[in-house]
């Protein structure tokens, strides 16, 4: 245990120097030519201060503003404000999740928008911003919350959404707006109406928005064994006032109503972006990223088109919108084609299920592809105290992940585990694009530093 | 050692925590969920009043005999946490007001 410590220790010594001394490290974006776009707000703000640039954009909102959309924008005038636009800084504006003036943001966005798209498309360019960072961080925590590793018959029993039901309950803010959107959304308004749906919808974004991801995911993505657990992550969003109605609409008409409303619009044009199957990673996910895509899952709870479990089964998941493809006509295959990407969307369900076992995808340029279901890397060892599945401090899954590499053989001059450890560490201290950088100089590093850690093992074990 | 805790003032009155299962309250609902219950605990000597002194020497000399009376501060919480929620056994959800301390005092 001692011989553990010091190495740990040693490793993040190593770490926090050389992390000091690389010059490539938090600043990132900036270095490799990529700017933030600029938000449709400020963007409207530079617009405003231009007269042509004002003028031309006050045309285009009268064009749109027109009973008929498709008439209006065949108008001359209106066609040369839009090409106008389209050099202007509006045109590439995008909006954030939550951000102060969102639901501003995305009208002067879709304004622009609307007015180049022809027509209804099926997917949408989002108007969000790219989410860059991943989810290692929260899938970490998940991994030590879900306590995969220790004996398989505890981790059977234990029930995962109790477990995030209480880590939300113990924190303050968490337990306030989950409390805040349990109360109204399960407040009986009369015999026949069972509650105000809007203003539970409005508690339920306010919870998903404001709490951080690591409280909200688990209590929504929780991974079950038994019926009773999956009923528990079922009633999550209270779907009885929040999701079920008294009819089921056609998903075709529970589009064209979402589209009407700029929010919902954003919210499924960014689902699209996010979590449309892809044949071509790994995952299934647009650049094998989960966390956009639970993100722009999350994201749709609390408008017309709010998602949910269609019913308890522990492992077999199933998420939809509530709405079928009944009465769609001729439009059949489309209406199947929308609501797959709901129910049998492997991108989503990968996403889910490794977010429930607390596994990230690992995807480096070379590396080893790493099935999207596969076991944790971070384990739990015995040799650890029994109360770290309450622990959510960074310092211990620090620890964690070295103690898992010692696990696997304690041949201090085997490059090639520790440089595992090293990548690890890597990503634990400044997650994102940085990775790239270093798995690219990866192997002299390592082994210049497997030597360096080599010395004192060495020592110590000539000592003991 | 009691003087030395008085001094470190680690029994004066204030906020404790306790996380409880949701079903030990007994307040009559089944749920395992786990909910953080804070309540006031603690010393309140140091916060006597001339009042309290006055009304110990006119209940010794009996003037003051037939109501109950409390001749010393308790510590009691002067405002309570709003809501919580949880979800119980039979999939139900419920809402309980004031059931943990926000503020504690010598009242």
């Amino acid at each position: 245990m001692i011989l553990a410590n010091a190495f740990c220790l040693f490793f993040f010594l190593d770490e926090t120097l050389r992390s000091l001394a690389s010059p490539s490290s938090p600043q990132g974006p900036e270095l490799h030519g990529w700017r933030p776009p600029v938000d449709c707000v400020r963007a409207n703000e530079l617009c405003a201060a231009e007269s042509n640039c004002s003028s031309r954009y006050r045309t285009l909102r009268q064009c749109l503003a027109g009973r008929d959309r498709n008439t209006m924008l065949a108008n001359k005038e209106c066609q040369a404000a839009l090409e106008v636009l389209q050099e202007s800084p509006l045109y590439d504006c995008r909006c954030k999740r939550g951000m102060k003036k969102e639901l501003q943001c995305l009208q002067i966005y879709w304004s622009i928008h609307l007015g180049l798209t022809e027509g209804e498309e099926f997917y949408e360019a989002s108007p969000y911003e790219p989410v860059t960072s991943r989810l290692s961080d929260i899938f970490r925590l998940a991994s030590i919350f879900s306590g995969t590793g220790v004996d398989p018959v505890a981790s059977a029993k234990s029930n995962h959404c109790l477990d995030a039901a209480k880590a939300c309950n113990l924190n303050d803010n968490c337990k306030k707006l989950r409390s805040s959107y349990i109360s109204i959304c399960n407040r009986e308004i009369s015999p026949t109406e069972r509650c105000n749906r809007r203003k539970c919808h409005k508690a339920l974004r306010q919870f998903f928005d404001r709490v951080p991801s690591e409280f909200t995911y688990r209590m929504l993505f929780c991974s079950c064994q038994d019926q009773a657990c999956a009923e528990r992550r079922r009633q999550t969003i209270l779907p009885s006032c929040s999701y079920e109605d008294k009819e089921k609409p056609n998903c075709l008409d529970l589009r064209s109503l979402c589209r009407t409303d700029h929010l919902c619009r954003s919210r499924l044009a960014d689902f699209h972006a996010n979590c449309r199957a892809s044949y071509r990673t790994l995952t299934s996910c647009p650049a094998d990223n989960y966390q956009a895509c639970l993100g722009s899952y999350a994201g749709m709870i609390g408008f017309d088109m709010t998602p949910n479990y269609v019913d308890s089964n522990p492992t077999g998941i199933v998420v939809s919108p509530w709405c079928s493809c009944r009465g769609s006509g001729n439009m059949e295959e489309e209406c199947e084609k929308f609501l797959r990407d709901f129910t049998e969307n492997p991108c989503l369900r990968n996403a889910i299920q490794a977010f429930g076992n607390g596994t990230d995808v690992n995807v480096s340029p070379k590396g080893p592809s790493i099935p999207a279901t596969q076991a944790p890397r971070v384990e739990k060892t015995p040799s650890l105290p029994d109360d770290l599945s309450d622990s959510t401090s960074l310092g211990t899954s620090v620890i964690t992940t070295c103690t898992s590499i010692q696990e696997q053989g304690l041949k201090a001059n085997n490059s090639k585990e520790l440089s595992m450890c090293f990548t690890e560490l890597t990503t634990n201290i400044s997650p994102g694009s940085k990775k790239v950088i270093k798995l690219n100089s990866g192997p002299s590093r390592a082994r210049l530093s497997a030597a360096l850690t080599a010395l004192p093992l060495l020592m110590l074990t000539l000592a003991l | 050692r009691r003087r030395a805790r008085a001094r470190s003032g680690a029994h004066a009155c204030g906020l404790r925590e306790l996380e409880v299962r949701v079903s030990e309250l007994g307040l009559g609902y089944t749920s395992d969920e786990t909910v953080l219950f804070r309540y006031c605990a603690g010393a309140c000597e140091a916060a006597a009043r001339v009042y309290d002194l006055g009304l110990r020497g006119l209940r010794q000399r009996r003037r003051v005999r037939r109501e109950r009376v409390r001749a010393q501060p308790c510590c009691r919480p002067t405002a309570y946490e709003d809501e919580v929620s949880f979800l119980d056994v039979h999939s139900r959800y419920h809402t309980v007001r004031e059931l943990s301390a926000r503020e504690c005092a010598c009242v």
